[in-house]
């Protein structure tokens, strides 16, 4: 296979194509088990395997992808064709930032592979979580396992060949209750990096989940007891299961390159952030570094290599405030520094990824990261907050089509006064604006705050992807945000 | 195509009872053609056929699924699927309820809402759409964007209770075009739906977007103050949150499961407007519609509100199964959601703008980034976007930054609806995430609702 891949590259070089490369899929595997209420109501084991090609011609790119390889030469003369229509409406001829050619092979860390694992143990598992979360004041409860093995050979016409080994694993619990208005309140716990060098079946330990499944019933009660959260400008003190969120969609999407050309204006929207703000914009306070790191030990957002062949790499996009850096591809660095006239970028960041063999790469989020700051402890920053509101856990998210501003709605909300926890609220909601809230950050966690929590389901482009990705972050405190709207 | 698609599923079938195994296979074949522009060029010109197969083993109360992309040449691999899932299912767990396999009591073929024409378009003639859409309004400013994507989707399936197939094809087209200002970063839109080739007209999304342009290239933009205003929505904000009402108002799982703002104590209440009727209407080829649902009932129209007054929950067969309700015929990947239209005669855009009006009226043509806040009291957000306008009462327009609604969708379409246009539109909803799923609801032009609050205005684009 690998061999006729080679042959039908080097046909269609020959026939004009600047560029062509092939991603090679011979399996991607997953497996999916949800349990709700009792009821094991899915479980599902899914394979494809199959073949992704780019062409680009005449600065054009043209795709084509089948899970039928009995005719690659039609795929590659389709691929070919279409770079060839789209050569027929160009505005800048698309080229790509200078690679190695790289010989390589990946595989993400993992222990115990959990397509080795009986079905029975994980079913059990789900019986156990779910016997866990099955207590009065409980109306629903949800526990899911999702794991995913996949096979990537990437071949382009500049001599790369890499071959990625990646094993991925997701897991929700989530409970839910009705308060004495008929109103729902949800609390859940989602599967993060916890330190792990790995993330196979052991990642699913069942002491972790037994005393997460407790404790989300618990704040469930509280929360369906408690009073509406306040309309009101307080700080807010984000727990990394609602910072992660914030970083993702306000640092992450707003500094994807591509969405700052304007490729994604039909669908998902721009950004803020024009060429003319990288070196200058006071994207935050100075207590603000963050960087998308692809080095990142187990984490969905780390993967070896991009689908240009580009190897992963950490990378300043904010430093103590400045806005220095994107999440870039091959392709649009090149555009952005014509466009600018001034090399803002040095090549690739190693950012193009594409969610299937039958997507095409596009700039995605690897691991976005926050450092940790000089703040101290979680109980420090609350002790050092007059009037504020601790939140965690998402619940809703909704930001401007340029990612200038945004509204988020958390499962649950202690208000601080004087240093002090106080009681819980309901329904807490925050909103703001992207540039004012980054400047209002006053407190950043230290290490003991850092978590990496996992993205599962980050949509972007059209065709529409899913794509899996990881933000470490610390709690971090904002002053002056509007609350409970 | 079509008979080797049910002479594989007969086969299988035939393998299945064989084997002793009790088994429902699922067919799902994609020819998908997507051009996507961005600053106005070609950014990415698609090509994309998948063939997925689902096997869902049934062992008394226990089932499993094991799911494939495949080509029709694999049988040997799919007859292992079926194998794997029947062994998978052995050792999941037993559910409290016992699932209904359907009985299919005779082949059913759908190919009425399929355009052989639509999906053979070529290159050339999408390009020359597109042109014509954005015929003389790009300039080094104002950049094209948008999609033209269209396709053919085959669902067929079959079970071992019966030898009976139920088969449907169906071909649609989504079209976006998107003007953008690449330094001021406002966006317009138009876009079109369309289930047969014959529907496609460039002009009339070319007459929109110039009459949209006209202000945004003239007109300063400005902040408009939070608070009360007369909203009129576009069919895109509609479709939008009625898609959402799907799933969070009148879904009988999802309101056992906690998560709808309607129980069953409304049915048969007036919970909206009774100038507001939505039904399921399967007759409408513009949405794409299951004249069956995959469980093999036969789906007639299905009234879910009747001038306001909520009329039933919809039901699949696995939550009917679960629950103890009797299935209503939406065990279906997408409904056909239909609201009736008004009085209020207005065609497009530029007719609204030039009618007499007895307030201000901010027009808010689509919800960005749209998401539920609080699902059990219905309240949702979302920001304008695409070419808000504020109509203002002495007949001037302006152009405002895009502005955010928090609010539950009973105060939307409550008592605060002012009036509904005559006039109703497709508009198209159709997903890619996980397949093909072309869909379409049929909603107003236009809607508008009195009183509506501003939570949140922007300083700038």
């Amino acid at each position: 296979m690998l061999n006729e891949i080679k042959q039908q590259i080097e046909r269609i070089k020959a026939k004009g194509a600047a560029y062509v490369d092939t991603r090679w899929y011979p399996y991607e595997e997953t497996n999916y088990l949800i349990m709700w209420n009792g009821n094991l109501k899915d479980t599902t084991f899914a394979r494809e395997s199959g073949i992704g090609i780019r062409v680009l011609y005449k600065g054009a790119w043209g795709f084509s992808a089948s899970s039928d390889l009995s005719n690659l030469a039609a795929l590659y003369d389709m691929a070919f064709d279409n770079a060839k229509a789209a050569a027929e409406r160009v505005t800048f001829p698309i080229r790509l930032a200078e690679k190695d050619a790289i010989q390589a092979e990946f595989i993400s860390p993992c222990k115990i592979d959990p397509f080795d694992v009986p079905l029975t143990d994980k079913v059990n598992f789900l019986k156990s979580m779910d016997a866990k979360m099955d207590k009065e004041g409980v109306t629903q409860r949800m526990c899911d396992l999702t794991f995913v093995r996949k096979n990537i050979i990437f071949l382009d016409s500049e001599g790369s060949q890499i071959d990625k080994k990646i094993t991925e694993v997701f897991s929700l619990m989530q409970v839910k209750g009705v308060d004495d208005q008929g109103a729902s309140h949800e609390r859940k716990f989602k599967l993060g990096q916890r330190g792990m060098p790995t993330r196979g079946w052991e990642s699913i330990d069942e002491q972790v989940y037994s005393k997460n499944a407790e404790r989300i019933v618990d704040e469930m009660k509280q929360v369906v007891a408690a009073p509406i959260c306040p309309v009101d400008d307080r700080s807010v003190i984000l727990k990394p299961s609602i910072m992660h969120l914030q970083t993702h969609e306000t640092i992450g999407h707003a500094l994807e390159l591509d969405r700052i050309l304007g490729y994604e204006l039909a669908f998902a929207g721009g950004s803020f952030v024009t060429l003319q703000d990288f070196g200058k914009l006071k994207y935050g306070s100075d207590k603000l570094t963050a960087r998308a790191d692809a080095t990142l030990v187990n984490s969905p957002g780390s993967f070896g290599f991009d689908d240009d062949g580009v190897p992963a790499q950490n990378n300043l996009l904010i430093d103590h405030g400045l806005l220095v850096g994107a999440i870039t591809g091959r392709q649009m660095v090149e555009e952005a520094n014509a466009m600018a006239k001034k090399q803002i970028f040095q090549g690739s960041g190693g950012c193009n990824r594409a969610s299937s063999f039958y997507r095409v790469p596009i700039e995605r989020m690897t691991n976005i990261n926050i450092d940790p700051g000089t703040d101290g402890s979680f109980d420090d920053i609350v002790k050092n907050t007059e009037k504020g509101i601790i939140l965690d856990g998402d619940k809703s998210w909704s930001i401007g089509s340029n990612r200038e501003q945004f509204h988020f709605a958390t499962e649950i909300g202690w208000l601080v006064e004087d240093g002090k926890i106080k009681n819980v609220v309901k329904n807490p909601t925050y909103k703001g604006e992207t540039v004012k809230f980054w400047n209002s950050l006053v407190a950043v966690g230290d290490k003991s705050t850092w978590e990496v929590r996992y993205v599962n389901n980050c949509g972007k482009g059209q065709p529409s992807q899913i794509m899996q990705l990881g933000h470490g972050i610390p709690v971090c405190r904002f002053d002056n945000v509007r609350i409970g709207e | 195509m079509k008979e080797r698609i049910l002479q594989t599923l007969t086969d299988l079938r035939k393998y299945a009872l064989k084997r002793g195994h009790t088994v429902s296979i699922f067919f799902h074949e994609e020819d998908s053609h997507l051009i996507r522009f961005a600053n106005s060029a070609i950014s990415l010109n698609t090509n994309e056929h998948l063939i997925a197969l689902e096997i869902t083993a049934q062992v008394g109360r226990k089932r499993a699924t094991y799911m494939m992309v495949t080509d029709l040449s694999q049988i040997v691999e799919m007859k292992k699927a079926i194998d794997t899932a029947a062994e998978m299912a052995k050792f999941a767990q037993a559910l409290n309820y016992e699932p209904t396999i359907p009985e299919f009591k005779e082949t059913f073929i759908d190919e009425d809402g399929y355009d052989p024409a639509l999906l053979e378009m070529t290159n050339s003639e999408k390009l020359k759409y597109f042109n014509t859409v954005s015929a003389r309004m790009e300039d080094k400013d104002i950049r094209l964007s948008g999609i033209f994507s269209n396709g053919k989707n085959t669902i067929a399936q079959i079970n071992t209770r019966s030898e009976h197939v139920q088969y449907f094809t169906t071909s649609d087209c989504q079209v976006t075009a998107v003007l953008s200002h690449s330094g001021l970063k406002w966006e317009l839109t138009a876009e079109q739906s369309a289930q047969k080739k014959s529907e496609l007209d460039p002009l009339v999304l070319h007459k929109d977007l110039a009459f949209l342009l006209k202000h945004y290239r003239h007109d300063t933009p400005r902040q408009i103050p939070l608070g009360k205003y007369d909203i009129v929505f576009a069919a895109a904000a509609t479709a939008e949150i009625v898609r959402y009402m799907n799933w969070i108002g009148f879904d009988g799982g999802m309101m056992k499961r906690g998560f709808c703002f309607l129980s069953e104590e409304y049915v048969g209440k007036k919970v909206l407007s009774d100038k507001f009727t939505l039904v399921d209407d399967p007759t409408r080829l513009e949405t794409f519609p299951f004249k069956r649902d995959l469980a093999g009932i036969e789906r007639k129209p299905f009234p879910i509100f009747k001038n306001g007054i909520f009329q039933g929950f919809t039901w699949t067969q696995d939550d009917a199964d679960e629950f103890g309700a009797k299935p209503t015929g939406h065990s279906v990947t997408h409904k056909s959601l239909v609201i009736e239209g008004g009085s209020h005669k207005v065609k497009n855009i530029e007719d609204l703008v030039s009618q007499p009006r007895d307030n201000d009226l901010l027009y808010f043509p689509y919800l960005h980034y749209f998401n539920l806040v609080n699902p059990s009291k219905g309240v949702i957000t979302g920001s304008s976007r695409f070419g808000a306008l504020l109509l203002k009462k002495d007949g001037s327009v302006e152009v405002p930054y895009n502005v955010r609604i928090t609010q539950s969708m009973q105060d939307i379409y409550g008592d605060k609806i002012a009036w509904l246009s005559k006039n109703i539109i497709p508009y198209n909803v159709s997903e890619s995430y996980f397949g093909r799923n072309p869909i379409a609801l049929i909603v107003p032009a236009f809607i508008r609702v009195n009183d509506l609050e501003i939570s949140h205005s922007n300083s700038s684009y």
